[in-house]
């Protein structure tokens, strides 16, 4: 795919626009691609980057990563015309939700962005929305006026300085009446959302992150365990997105 | 010019000499979706073990430069549904298939192995004493020699198919492992598996992989595992996998010269789902450019 803009959006995020020839029909929001950084030779394996939108009409994809390493390093110096070689869309994204009623997307982070398509398509099909989105400060916050298209969007940051102070769960009151919960961020903060809503009415997805090598369910890299521990399900091909009975967090 | 790239491998006809290795291309349903996997010379299927494995905790899988470590410990669904669910889907494919074997004792090797077998459902085994990621099993069978020919022993009794040893390199004289297995009764040789290493993060001062210590495997280790093969291919008359890092067709003719006569491609699936297709394409333009007429030219022609 063409490389159309690369843009910094905070500290160390990065939006990456790609073009041309890409099967956008089927991607779902919480999908993700396989990214190869360079020829494949010094990296060879791809940096799997959640779909944060996709547009079939405008032939446009938008994907959204940090820079961790010299991979994506290498992928924030792309340039406009530049060609990457993209596998996708892979996995099993956030299915529609079953009940009517409002919406809550819960973001944290980097795992921010594959929500965005997701409230994208949840506007669309006139969903109501609460978005509460997390970062560590006021340097990582990014999107927030994005999101605001689709619903209302409640800022924390965890040191304060910008929107309110300390973790999402501390912005989200149980007692609301929401029907279902989406969420993407680190580890930590979705457990702790599962146990903020224990005994709920509420329906939860989570999108899971993990190294993984393949990418297409191949070599059992990035699993993780039924709630039970007794069997293990591939994050890249059952996954990324789980229901909170689906795994153990 | 045609070529020819059909292999004879003591017995087994393999269309090409080209296939992916156990672990890379889980039971093939994944990479079937890329492209017809008829097109390769075999497919070795991911270690399958007596009981269902969970494997090692994540992260088991990590980058390093030119290549990877990984640290999966064998998860697999077990021998039971391996043989009701994904030996038959993949038989229906058109292609031969080896069942890579691993287990904890003599006796999980032997069960099964006779299974295996029995089901009518493989073309060949390849026995697993080489993973480098489990605590009881693997390994401990395939750095001692006395032991592996032992294990070799007992497994080729219950053994009706083709029986391959897959060797570890893990090891300070890999032909001395070699020339246990034939002793043993195998009827070829897979080399090498991965080599063990270990990656650290310098922001939590820990290693990376859950597990430590991981394999490692891609283009780093190529010069080792050709080294190996040419190793083993001059004391042990036996049929030789070789594998190790290959990325390209030439990579392919390369472990062929020092004596393999069939490949598996491992980390290159990861890297490039089209890789085994793509590398018997560019082995064939490599022997039409050469003037090979059949790939049994060059087979071990650097010995």
């Amino acid at each position: 795919m063409l490389v159309e803009e690369n843009k910094q959006l905070s500290r160390d995020i990065f939006a990456l626009e790609l073009t041309g020839e890409f099967p956008y029909e089927k991607a779902t929001s919480g999908q993700f691609v396989n990214l190869l950084i360079g020829d494949g030779k010094g990296h060879p394996l791809r940096r799997p980057l959640s779909i944060a939108s996709c547009n079939p009409e405008t032939k446009t994809l938008t994907l959204v990563y940090r820079v961790v390493g010299d991979g994506t390093k290498w992928l924030s110096e792309r340039c406009p015309g530049d060609v990457l070689d993209v596998l996708g869309p892979l996995g099993r994204g956030f299915p529609a939700p079953q009940n009517p009623g409002t919406v809550l997307v819960v973001g944290g982070g980097v795992g921010v962005p594959p929500l965005y398509q997701l409230a994208k398509e949840l506007g669309a099909a006139g969903f109501k929305l609460h978005i509460v989105l997390g970062f560590k400060n006021q340097d990582d916050v990014f999107w927030t006026r994005e999101f605001a298209e689709f619903g209302d969007v409640v800022v924390c940051t965890e040191d304060g300085s910008l929107g309110k102070k300390g973790f999402v769960t501390e912005a989200l009151n149980v007692n609301e009446n929401w029907t279902t919960l989406y969420s993407c961020g680190p580890k930590p903060m979705l457990k702790a959302l599962k146990a903020h809503f224990q005994g709920r009415d509420i329906k939860g997805y989570v999108s899971l992150e993990e190294r993984m090598a393949c990418g297409v369910g191949a070599c059992w890299g990035c699993t993780c365990l039924d709630p039970d521990g007794s069997a293990a399900k591939r994050i890249c091909k059952e996954g990324p997105v789980f229901s909170w009975e689906e795994v153990s967090l | 010019m045609s070529v020819d790239l059909e292999v004879d491998l003591g017995g087994l006809q393999l269309r090409n000499p080209v296939m992916p290795a156990s672990g890379c291309f889980g039971f093939g349903r994944e990479y079937g979706e890329y492209y017809s996997l008829d097109e390769l010379g075999a497919v070795v299927v991911k270690a399958t073990t007596l009981y269902p494995r969970l494997g090692n905790p994540t992260p088991r899988v990590t980058e390093v430069t030119g290549g990877m470590l990984n640290a999966i410990g064998l998860a697999n669904p077990g021998l039971d549904e391996v043989l009701a669910e994904e030996l038959p889907w993949l038989a229906g494919q058109n292609v031969p298939i080896f069942v890579n074997v691993a287990g904890d004792t003599v006796e999980d090797y032997c069960e099964v192995v006779e299974q295996v077998s029995r089901s009518g459902l493989a073309q060949a085994v390849e026995l697993n004493v080489s993973c480098p990621n489990v605590k009881l099993g693997g390994l401990a069978f395939g750095v001692d020699a006395t032991v592996l020919r032992g294990l070799v022993e007992e497994v080729r009794k219950v053994c009706t198919l083709p029986l391959f040893v897959k060797l570890s390199p893990n090891v300070t004289r890999v032909q001395d492992l070699a020339l246990a297995a034939a002793c043993g009764g195998a009827d070829g040789l897979s080399l090498i598996n991965t080599l063990i290493g270990m990656q650290i993060d310098l922001t939590t001062r820990k290693p990376v992989l859950a597990n430590k210590t991981g394999g490692l495997s891609g283009r780093a280790i190529k010069p080792v595992a050709v080294r190996m093969v040419y190793d083993v291919a001059r004391e042990v008359d036996l049929p030789i996998i070789g594998m190790g890092g290959i990325y390209s067709g030439r990579d392919a003719a390369e472990f062929i010269m020092a004596g393999a006569w069939a490949v598996e491609v491992g980390t290159a699936n990861f890297t490039d789902p089209y890789a085994c297709p793509r590398i018997i394409a560019e082995l064939r333009s490599f022997m039409q450019e050469e003037g090979i007429k059949n790939i049994e030219e060059i087979r071990g022609c650097a010995l």
